[in-house]
């Protein structure tokens, strides 16, 4: 079946045609459920039932969060050097996806099978209460590892937990670590130096980051609002998202990579949106496709006021006629490192539940208030469907790290 | 087997900030510095303000290695294993007092801090990304800058390793010697510099750590006769060859 050329107009003459990488299959836990089955109808139902109040995060103030609620998996004993809340998260995504990268080792070779996971967390919420500890009684807890707090962990773990031998490592660039993971993935399986790469990112809500965004004053009191004239900050979240990437053709392929930097601030988007603007059309450079071509877009869309106005405008300025768009974080949570990664499996999963010809697409949950200031965008409401086709998703990180993602696809 | 050009390095850690230093530690290389760092005066004064440790000799190494016309051009892959945990731990014991956190000091202990600053610094618009790898970090990092050569074959990538010495409470836990040190390599498809191939092979853990820092192993590599470099003692090794 081939919903991939339905709808788009490609632009030929760019460049030579990408090497095949398949987004083969995928693990994900997040607010909204685990797995593929249990998120894709809360996704298209734009549920927020899911989403609790903590009290205990930051003092004196409750907190509305896209927890992961439930037992997680337990850390097999021989990884316990690497056992914190992150790692959890990651089993539980990966879990599902073990005889598949099982199967590759046997066919592959453990050698050929690579890891590149995004955090932007790794384990510092466990190292939170080790210091606790440590100021308490003068030592860090027995329990405390330096491989549960470092980034390089994070990927470190899932390679040990599977009996991994080919490269190995983590990307953080805060909130778009998720997204890089999946475009060096690719560049990976272009290289011929891996025949799969065990891709996507996990963030762990914790102390820091809530502390650190409340600090920043970036953190809403309510459940995010995004693009809203009522917006008042983000709401946190936390979650995991992991593709098993191959070099084959067919089925939901990672097709463009946009990456910026804006070279403005440390925390705040620069306002003329330069970087945001030019990562959406490095993406669609890429892929060799024109605007038009896009079915739907992710936004970042993480409900502050000066994201969410720099990128509608950006937006606009890329497409002349936006596609249907939402924001996924209201339903989830900001998961910070690992958003790009969830973002592109809700979109991974959009594509993959395509029927005749046609999307079904997740709401942008919000007040429906649409703020003045803002390009009037059509964002999807609950229902809403597309001509299938390819879709695109942005994550926009500190330090002004930009990467936009396209995938295409359909059903295998 | 993947062919790249090494165009340019630059290394600086405390005490050592010449290529003619370096080419003397390559030759007799010594226990390097924990602490010092350098002036960074490129830096304009309420940026230099905002760089810790890390940040000056990562940047420094970066502005080191690169023509002023460069330095807006290029991708950049920033590595470190310990990156700004440091400022993440001293975030941390405000946490357990109940302390409020500082804005500016948690949006500058990202693990892209470096890279961010840089950008802004060198007011470059290009990719860039932040690796850690554990012991791995200096063969990852320089892999994520193939990839990113992968992505964009024309436009040189700017890979920089550094690293400062762990918080003692943190240090305790591992065993590596406390070093202040930060390289940097100009790397690109083609153009003058140095051929090199570079390839992964599989290997059994040794758990046998090399006496310098793999960035600086590469660096008395580079400046030594053989053909052929091997770093990592894990479940992966990473070649180096002169082509």
């Amino acid at each position: 079946m081939t919903l991939a050329l339905s709808g788009a107009r490609r632009r030929s003459e760019e460049r030579p045609p990408q090497a095949p990488c398949r987004l083969a299959a995928l693990g994900l836990v997040t607010a909204l459920g685990r797995g593929p089955e249990e998120t894709w109808p809360r996704l298209l139902a734009g549920d927020q039932s899911r989403l609790r109040v903590r009290g205990d995060l930051v003092p004196g103030k409750s907190l509305v969060v896209g927890e992961v609620t439930g037992p997680l998996p337990a850390i097999p004993q021989r990884l316990r050097r690497f056992a914190c809340r992150n790692n959890a998260l990651t089993l539980a995504a990966l879990e599902p996806l073990e005889p598949a990268i099982a199967e590759l080792v046997r066919s592959a070779g453990r050698t050929r099978v690579g890891v590149v996971l995004g955090s932007s967390t790794s384990g510092v919420g466990d190292a939170e209460v080790a210091i606790r500890h440590r100021r308490e009684t003068g030592a860090l807890a027995t329990a405390f590892h330096y491989e549960q707090l470092e980034f390089g962990g994070a990927a470190r773990f899932a390679a040990e937990l599977l009996g991994l031998a080919g490269p190995c490592y983590t990307l953080s660039t805060a909130c778009s670590s998720g997204a890089r993971a999946l475009a060096s993935a690719r560049s990976l399986l272009a290289l011929g130096l891996c025949d799969a790469v065990v891709a996507g990112a996990t963030d762990s809500l914790c102390g820091l980051t809530t502390n650190g965004f409340g600090a920043l004053q970036l953190v809403s009191d309510e459940v995010a609002n995004p693009c809203s004239a009522n917006r008042k900050g983000l709401t946190l979240g936390e979650g995991s998202a992991i593709f098993l990437a191959t070099r084959e053709a067919g089925g939901i392929q990672l097709r463009g990579v946009g990456e910026s930097s804006d070279a403005h601030h440390m925390s705040a988007p620069d306002p003329d949106g330069r970087g945001a603007e030019s990562a959406m059309r490095g993406a669609l450079a890429d892929a060799g496709l024109a605007p038009e071509a896009i079915a739907y877009l992710n936004l970042h869309g993480t409900g502050t006021a000066l994201n969410d106005a720099v990128e509608c405008a950006a937006v606009a300025r890329v497409f002349p006629a936006p596609p249907p768009s939402s924001s996924t974080k209201p339903l989830v949570g900001h998961a910070l490192g690992a958003a790009g990664a969830l973002e592109a499996a809700f979109c991974w999963l959009v594509l993959r539940e395509a029927r005749g010809g046609s999307l079904e697409l997740p709401p942008h949950a919000w007040d429906g208030r649409r703020d003045p200031a803002l390009p009037d965008l059509p964002f999807a409401a609950k229902g809403a469907r597309a001509p299938a086709g390819p879709v695109m998703t942005n994550s926009f990180g500190f330090g002004g790290n930009n990467c936009t993602l396209v995938l295409e696809g359909g059903p295998a | 087997m993947i062919a790249v050009t090494l165009q340019r390095w630059s290394a600086w850690a405390p005490g050592r900030a010449s290529a003619e230093a370096w080419r003397g530690w390559c030759a007799e290389p010594a226990p390097l510095e924990g602490e010092g760092e350098p002036a960074a005066r490129f830096l304009p004064p309420l940026l230099r303000r905002r760089c810790g440790p890390l940040a000056r000799i990562m940047l420094q190494a970066a502005f080191d290695c690169c023509a002023a016309g460069e330095l807006a051009r290029v991708r950049t892959v920033f590595a470190s294993r310990h990156g700004n945990i440091n400022q993440s731990i001293e975030l941390l014991e405000h946490l357990a007092a109940r302390e409020p956190l500082s804005p500016a000091r948690f949006s500058h202990s990202v693990h892209n801090a470096q890279a961010g600053l840089f950008s802004i610094a060198a007011a470059n618009r290009q990719a860039s990304s932040s690796v850690a790898a554990m012991e791995d970090t200096f063969g990852c990092g320089f892999l994520e800058a193939l990839c990113h050569l992968e992505r964009e074959p024309d436009r040189g990538v700017l890979l920089v390793m550094g690293e400062v010495p762990l918080a003692p409470t943190f240090a305790a836990l591992l065993d590596e010697r406390p070093a202040s040190y930060a390289l940097a390599l100009l790397l690109a498809r083609g153009g003058e510099g140095t051929p090199l191939a570079f390839d992964l092979e599989a290997a059994e853990p040794n758990g046998a750590p090399a006496p310098w820092p793999d960035a600086l192993e590469f660096l008395r590599w580079l400046h030594a006769r053989e053909p052929r470099l091997r770093l990592g003692s894990g479940a992966r090794r990473f070649a180096f060859q002169r082509l």
